[in-house]
């Protein structure tokens, strides 16, 4: 039963990522930026960041199949490495850039400043990113 | 002294202290470790690792460089010592170690203790640490060697295996080492067009640096440029070049977790060597090319190889002079490009030109001393061919497009 449940989460996640890595991939193409809501896709990498995002659907969307087997754990647990790579490199680019002050604040940024660094959009990794840790859950209790 | 028997007594011991038996069970860590050189599963991994490795690095140099170094070498150090050097102004003293007393910015100052100092310290090391850091951790938690069995059917194309990506990648930290590196390839034909094919087209962990300084947007351009140089050269040496390209046999240490101490011991020793080998040269080199423009060595140059550079290259006069500095270190010469006035096609023109052109003197003395005088002089030949044509080319490129 938890096995089927794991399987129905990870095929939905994984068709969300797999869309979202298709339209930063338009829309990196394209050259573009989109924000809806705390969602946006723009800036640096979005080509590259949207094609690892198709693969790590991908790969989520081929290993529901029996996931319980090793490799496709491991294909899985892949996936959210990838994820997590990108959400990780976000997260510790939006930490380098909020500490340092602009030219009028010196050294170090205000506290208004420090915390807008934070605040949304965000891009499509970082929202997926808390629901990729599911799979640490998964691997937790299939080794209990 | 232990006679025949006691040692197999000790052998008994240890055997039985040290190794378990049991039944073989396939972990995750196994699973992992196949799909990551399976091509299928594998490629996408490899890129994800790549992307991760070249965000981190323009994060953390971001972090350092823009974030507090600009700050101290432009709003502190650079007034201070405008107001402090006891040569006047109009000296060739001042000329040489201060730079333009007009300039509000180090890095255009061109002085030995402004855009000397500031190049090195504020662009360049802290592109170099993060560079370092990542292929540390990657070398050691067992990624690298996994790269080296995903890549090498592309690099048989090119008459190498998957272990010259271990020379590639340390040259985008320093081409230096990664001359040494390519001892790892067996023949002397592999070695050959790996060396070539890196001291012309792998930019160094310090060009890298300046060049997302310099010419931030078209930076990627630039490196898929010298990307494709890197194999279509590397295909034609191996077709020209004698010799034999063996198959890659490789064993595959399992993953493991990097230790701190061993990734802080490795990396103080690369960083260090950089403190001895570049600091000398980029000081020496704008000592040099200052007393160089106090003479008019430069403009006699630049107007001698001003029809070249311009009709052939497309790129203004001026840039004989970071040419010149390229062959003592080629970051200082793409931090120089940023000081002369031309069109953002000239620049990405110009940056490519100073990174195939002449290797730095240290790569040279290294192509020298791994490759024999022969060796030495077939890269040379290959590299003055390259820049010719593949300099061409990208001016040619730009006036088919309508923008040259």
């Amino acid at each position: 039963m938890k096995n089927k449940f794991a399987s129905v989460y990870f095929s939905i996640f994984g068709l969300i990522v797999l869309s979202l890595g298709i339209a930063e991939l338009i829309i990196g193409i394209a050259g573009r930026s989109f924000t809806w809501g705390i969602l946006e896709i723009s800036g640096e990498f979005s080509l590259w960041k949207g094609i690892i995002l198709f693969f790590v659907g991908f790969f989520y969307l081929s290993s529901v199949k029996n996931l319980n087997e090793i490799h496709q754990l491991a294909k899985n647990v892949m996936a959210s490495i990838m994820l997590w790579i990108i959400a990780g490199m976000q997260i510790f680019a939006m930490i380098t850039e909020s500490i340092p002050g602009g030219e009028e604040e010196g050294w170090i940024n205000t506290w208004e400043g420090f915390l807008s660094a934070y605040s949304p959009p965000y891009i499509p990794a970082l929202i997926l990113l808390p629901f990729s840790l599911v799979t640490v859950y998964y691997v937790y209790a299939r080794e209990k | 002294m232990l006679d025949l028997e006691q040692r197999w007594e000790l052998i008994d011991k240890i055997a039985k202290r040290t190794i378990k038996f049991g039944k073989y069970r396939h972990t995750l860590k196994d699973a992992i470790a196949e799909i990551t050189v399976k091509p299928l599963t594998g490629i996408p991994i490899a890129i994800a690792v790549l992307y991760g490795f070249w965000a981190f690095f323009v994060a953390f140099a971001g972090f350092f460089t823009d974030g507090f170094l600009v700050k101290l070498f432009d709003m502190h150090w650079l007034p201070w010592l405008q107001e402090v050097f006891p040569a006047g102004k109009e000296s060739w003293l001042y000329y040489i170690f201060v730079g333009d007393p007009l300039a509000d910015n180090c890095f255009e100052a061109f002085g030995m203790l402004t855009s000397g100092l500031f190049v090195v310290i504020g662009v360049v090391l802290p592109a170099i640490v993060a560079f370092y850091l990542v292929l540390i951790v990657l070398e050691d938690s067992g990624y690298l060697p996994r790269l080296a069995v995903l890549i090498d059917t592309v690099l048989h194309k090119i008459g190498l295996h998957g272990y010259a990506i271990v020379p590639s990648i340390l040259s985008l930290g320093c081409n230096v080492p990664a001359c040494t590196a390519c001892r790892i390839l067996e023949t002397k034909k592999q070695r050959f067009i790996m060396r070539t094919i890196l001291a012309i087209f792998i930019p160094c962990g310090a060009q890298l640096g300046i060049m997302l300084k310099v010419i931030p947007e078209t930076v990627g351009w630039v490196i898929l440029y010298l990307l494709a140089g890197y194999f279509i050269l590397g295909f034609i040496l191996s077709r020209i070049v004698p010799g034999e390209s063996p198959e890659l046999l490789l064993d595959i240490p399992s993953y493991q977790r990097p230790t701190f101490s061993n990734v802080g011991r490795k990396l103080w020793v690369r960083t260090s060597s950089f403190f001895t080998t570049a600091i000398p040269f980029v000081l020496l080199g704008v000592i040099i090319i200052n007393v160089l423009h106090l003479t008019g060595v430069i403009d006699w140059l630049a107007t001698g190889l001003g029809p070249l550079l311009s009709g052939w290259f497309g790129v203004p006069k001026e840039t004989v002079g970071a040419l010149i500095v390229a062959f003592l270190r080629k970051d200082l010469a793409v931090a120089q490009l940023s000081a002369i006035e031309m069109t953002k096609y000239q620049m990405v023109t110009s940056v490519v030109l100073v990174s195939i052109y002449f290797p730095c003197i240290a790569t040279f003395v290294m192509l020298l001393k791994e490759g024999g005088v022969k060796g030495f002089l077939g890269s040379l030949a290959a590299l003055v061919a390259t820049v010719f044509l593949y300099g061409g080319l990208l001016h040619l490129i730009w006036i088919l497009l309508g923008v040259a």
